[in-house]
């Protein structure tokens, strides 16, 4: 057996940045997962609001992306695994300080939940749908009558997987660019923009559109933000910080940072939200596409970013 | 569409006034990144990043690709591209303001949808091709060029408003 | 102090940011001028519109008078700005090759980006046509690789060929286009009127 002397951190594996540990799988499920939980929140509120009637595209149509959101998220993340035959172990103890526990338990949740309010719907898109079976008559009454506490799980469930997809980076103290705690509040808030967009386009009416067209616009803001707030962090820190904000003000990632997702992602779809709400003739197709992208682009560089930022040595 | 509707859509800014602004953007160019304005360059990296996303073999095999990808590693980080990006969301902008959006196949009346968009599709090419050889369009070498004195750019400049001039009549059905 | 990027007074990657914030700038006024719209563009060959040439040579003497004053003040080194280097040949034939395809296709790059911005579908088609053009440059180069590289003269400045100097030049210049700016108007009025 080769004898080693563990001197330092630094000897453990992949501790230095190298970059593609993550590839594509991550920040895709990530995106994904907010946008669910963007989506699914907007559902439980206005169901808990009792608008359902009035907030169709919210709490019927839309909500039909999110289980599909959901899937596809589980299999990037399920293709991202090193021991795929072993993921069951997660469920296996019930960390309270682990964010994979955490992300592990809430989709387990969730994820059944999503399917279950688009089975609800389902006869908004087949208005002849029949269950096969009688029993699935009665759970179907049973879960119409207690609608308003699984929408109140709904939106739980989706703040915290909304949370816990930014923390899922925080948690990650060895990269300065995660290792801040803005980083849950911000994927959170994008999460709901893009579930917001992901509405204004399935929106079923003008007044639907213009509302959620104005939440959209309140949660960019909030965005922008809380990203001014992450660089002010930084740059207020030690010096592994400032070098990581340093990644986005002048270095490789200012153009992509700045421009696809502030730019594009934000500030653009921010403007034309506001002008539509002025009157003005704005396709409500862009903008919501634009948040979209916004988000997308969010996630994978904030992920490339990270694998690049490191401690001083 | 209404009266209102056709006068609403038609208020462009008065020409030399937009020739002054577009001026300053010049200016705002050559100041901060040394250069004039463009848009065929975005053309050619994307051409180039295409070609070598497809055909990795055939890019390092011709010379232009290798050269071209030797000295630009990562052609979509390029400064046209994202001068190109801001000219799109500009231009949107702008056809938002002044209530122009639409889906549309502008030609004249004397001629079919049709015409027009073979005529356009064969002039994007003739411009592309010719973007490359002259080493810029009107943007890239006519106008910044102008600005600098260059005498290429100037040559450029004379040269495809004297061939438009020249080829007018032969077109004229297609405008007017 | 300018070009700010070759005096290291901001990164490459800051450059590229203001690439983008450059050419919003420039789409904006591309479009509010009407450079969206192709017959708008073609009148300048049949004089029904001048809209082209007056934007175009108003800009072209502003931002050349402007860089002039800019380097009288010191505020820019104008050896570090790029100046387009002049290979005669490709410049006629270029220049031949985009006045064909300017007549025909109604855009130019630029103006076409912003047709397609705003819906113009005739624009999509000419942006569409632009790749063709460029791949068609770019696979065919070792044919066209003479012509491309023929009478090369380096970075000329026409003040130089004509030996007078910048002044001079802008001065004959804007003598040059005020004097287009008077037919312009002159012929737009006498021409007749067309709808579109």
């Amino acid at each position: 057996m080769k004898e080693e002397l563990i001197i330092s951190g630094r000897m453990n594996p992949n501790i230095d940045p190298v970059l593609h540990i993550w590839h594509w799988q991550i920040p895709l499920y990530l995106f994904l997962g907010g946008l669910a939980a963007g989506i699914l929140f907007f559902a439980g509120l206005y169901t808990i609001l009792g608008k359902g009637d009035k907030y169709r595209g919210a709490v019927v149509y839309a909500p039909f992306v999110a289980p599909l959101a959901l899937v596809l998220g589980l299999i990037a993340l399920f293709l991202d695994l090193k021991h795929q035959l072993y993921f069951w172990r997660l469920y296996t103890t019930i960390k309270l300080e682990s964010p994979m526990s955490w992300g592990a338990w809430t989709l387990i949740a969730i994820t059944p939940l999503s399917f279950l309010w688009a089975a609800l719907n389902i006869r908004e898109i087949f208005p002849q749908w029949k269950w096969k079976f009688t029993f699935l008559d009665t759970l179907e009454e049973f879960f119409r009558r207690h609608i308003i506490p699984l929408a109140w799980a709904l939106v739980v469930l989706s703040v915290i997987l909304g949370i816990y997809t930014g923390i899922l980076f925080s948690a990650f103290n060895a990269r300065p660019l995660w290792n801040t705690s803005i980083l849950g509040p911000l994927f959170l808030t994008s999460g709901l923009s893009t579930g917001a967009a992901t509405i204004i386009i399935l929106a079923r009416s003008h007044k639907e559109r213009m509302m959620f067209s104005r939440i959209d616009l309140g949660l960019i803001i909030v965005e922008l933000f809380f990203i001014v707030h992450m660089f002010m962090g930084f740059l207020a820190s030690t010096q592994v910080q400032i070098d990581a904000a340093a990644l986005f003000l002048g270095g490789p990632y200012t153009a992509p940072f700045w421009v696809l997702v502030v730019g594009m992602g934000l500030v653009l779809p921010a403007i034309l939200e506001a002008m539509e709400l002025a009157k003005f003739r704005v396709p409500a197709i862009i903008p919501a596409s634009l948040v979209i992208f916004g988000g997308i682009m969010l996630r994978f560089i904030i992920a490339n970013a990270g694998q690049v930022s490191r401690w001083l040595y | 569409m209404n009266e209102r509707g056709v006068e609403r859509s038609k208020k462009y800014i008065n020409p030399y006034l937009g020739g002054v602004l577009l001026g300053i953007v010049l200016i705002a160019a050559n100041f901060v990144s040394g250069r004039g304005l463009g848009a065929s360059g975005a053309v050619k990296s994307v051409v180039v990043e295409a070609v070598d996303i497809v055909a990795p073999n055939h890019t390092e095999n011709s010379a232009f690709y290798s050269e071209y990808l030797e000295l630009h590693p990562q052609p979509l980080k390029a400064w046209l591209v994202f001068h190109v990006l801001g000219v799109i969301v500009g231009g949107f902008i702008s056809g938002v303001l002044a209530n122009r959006l639409k889906f549309k196949v502008e030609h004249s009346p004397r001629i079919t949808s049709r015409r027009r968009l073979i005529f356009a599709l064969a002039g994007g090419i003739l411009f592309g091709l010719g973007s490359q050889i002259g080493r810029g369009c009107t943007s890239g070498a006519a106008l910044s060029g102008m600005a600098v004195f260059s005498f290429g750019g100037i040559v450029t400049m004379m040269t495809i408003f004297a061939t438009a001039y020249g080829l007018a009549y032969f077109f004229r059905k297609n405008w007017i | 102090m300018g070009p700010l990027i070759t005096n290291g007074i901001i990164s490459p990657e800051t450059d590229l940011l203001l690439a983008f914030i450059i050419g919003i700038g420039f789409g904006f006024v591309l479009e509010s001028s009407g450079f969206s719209s192709s017959r708008k563009l073609a009148g300048v060959f049949y004089g029904y519109d001048m809209v082209v040439l007056k934007v175009f040579f108003t800009a072209g003497i502003t931002a050349m008078t402007g860089l002039l004053f800019f380097s009288l003040f010191g505020w820019i080194d104008m050896d570090m700005v790029y100046i387009n280097p002049t290979f005669l040949t490709s410049a006629i034939a270029g220049g031949v090759i985009m006045g064909a395809g300017f007549i025909m296709g109604g855009f130019c790059p630029g103006t076409s980006l912003c047709g397609a911005a705003i819906g113009k579908i005739d624009a999509m088609v000419f942006v569409g046509g632009l790749f063709i053009g460029v791949l068609m440059f770019t696979e065919g180069y070792p044919l066209l690789e003479g012509l491309y590289n023929a009478k090369p003269m380096g970075m000329v400045k026409i003040s130089e060929i004509l030996n007078v100097s910048d002044g001079v030049m802008a001065l004959l210049f804007i003598a040059m286009a005020s004097g287009a700016f008077w037919l312009a108007e002159w012929f737009e009025k006498r021409s007749k009127k067309v709808e579109y």
